[in-house]
């Protein structure tokens, strides 16, 4: 193999580090988005025995969103091998314990059940804020684009912003806001 | 598994040398005839020897043909060719017209391609004239520069436009359309 095409294959088999902000994303879907960049399935060359995935790191797992009353009603299987070693922790008690449990297992729920699965796991990344260590962040080249899109607060929005909207009607003078 | 445990050796559709380009040179190198001269199951091949075998040695200068009469033993078809591939094949019981076929397909094939899966269907020793693909190409340029993670990137650009924003731009609409007809007036 030449210099030059030597080259080239460490060109196209380079791993890119993609960052995903979880930020009031659903995790069941977001984790199908996760999972192609993972296993490579984004990339023309992707082939089951090729070594071609990325590495994905996901920022602000705490701030994931649920469907309906999800937090409430999913549960958590665990067993420890013991009788009677059954639990079953519900979604909130979880995210409470580990803010990014969910998103994890979300992952690696998407994934086909195969020996290559634990290795690709490898691959994520997953902080429960903003804050990414330096070593980590400096490898990130590429941002995953989210699924849903996050909602701004009124109150997050400037002042300004707000009485320059386009109102419908003002309120009447006598009228008393709660 | 992968495919390097199959049975089948992988190959891929090849002309050896570009043969045939310029000239043609025949890839069977020798052909052994194995046959009884008395049982039942050599007759096609006796039938092809008696009426057959001095036309193709004439026409095929190349090939070298050897004849092995053995007794009672089912006649048999070897082949060599140049690359070293030796294909053995039976011919018991076939008859005149399917052992004259059968000859024809040893001496135009270049080796023993039936022993070979081919991985595709396709050849070529200059795959793609633009380079192969690399993680860069079809990338935003704009990635390079960018502090990530932001919302530029990140944010899903393929929602289709909602019912707030339709109403908004109408706004803004209107309000050019007003101040373009105070114009209109003051002319």
């Amino acid at each position: 193999m030449s210099a030059a095409k030597r080259v080239q294959q460490w060109a196209t088999f380079a791993r890119t580090w993609h960052i995903f902000d979880c930020k009031w994303q659903d995790p069941y879907e977001s984790a199908n988005i996760i999972k192609k960049y993972l296993m490579g399935q984004h990339k023309p060359i992707y082939h089951p025995l090729n070594d071609c995935g990325d590495v994905v790191v996901c920022i602000n797992s705490r701030e994931i969103a649920l469907r309906g009353d999800e937090w409430r009603k999913r549960a958590y299987f665990h067993h420890t091998g013991y009788p009677g070693g059954a639990s079953w922790t519900l979604a909130w008690e979880l995210h409470n314990k580990d803010p990014t449990m969910i998103i994890k297992k979300a992952v690696y729920r998407a994934m086909k059940g195969n020996l290559q699965r634990r290795h690709t796991m490898q691959r994520l990344f997953i902080y429960h804020e903003e804050n990414v260590p330096e070593d980590i962040m400096k490898n990130v080249s590429s941002q995953i684009r989210q699924s849903r899109l996050v909602p701004t607060r009124l109150d997050h929005i400037p002042e300004e912003e707000v009485k320059q909207y386009p109102k419908v009607m003002d309120y009447p003078k006598d009228y008393v806001l709660k | 598994m992968s495919a390097k445990n199959l049975f089948l050796n992988s190959g891929f559709v090849r002309a050896p040398l570009q043969n045939g380009v310029g000239r043609y040179v025949c890839q069977l190198q020798r052909i052994v005839l194995k046959f009884c001269k008395s049982h039942g199951g050599s007759r096609g091949m006796r039938d092809f020897i008696e009426q057959d075998l001095v036309d193709f040695a004439k026409h095929h200068p190349g090939v070298v043909v050897y004849l092995k009469p053995r007794r009672h033993r089912s006649p048999v078809i070897v082949g060599e060719y140049l690359n070293g591939d030796r294909v053995w094949m039976n011919v018991h019981n076939k008859t005149h017209e399917e052992i004259t076929k059968w000859i024809e397909v040893l001496r135009t094939q270049q080796g023993d391609i039936a022993s070979v899966r081919l991985r595709k269907y396709q050849y070529t020793d200059h795959p793609s004239i633009q380079g192969p693909w690399t993680p860069f190409t079809f990338k935003d340029p704009e990635l390079n520069t960018a502090e990530l993670p932001s919302s530029k990137f990140g944010a899903n650009n393929r929602l289709p436009m909602s019912a707030t924003e339709q109403l908004r731009l109408m706004f803004e609409k209107q309000k050019i359309s007003t101040k373009t007809e105070d114009l209109k007036i003051a002319e």
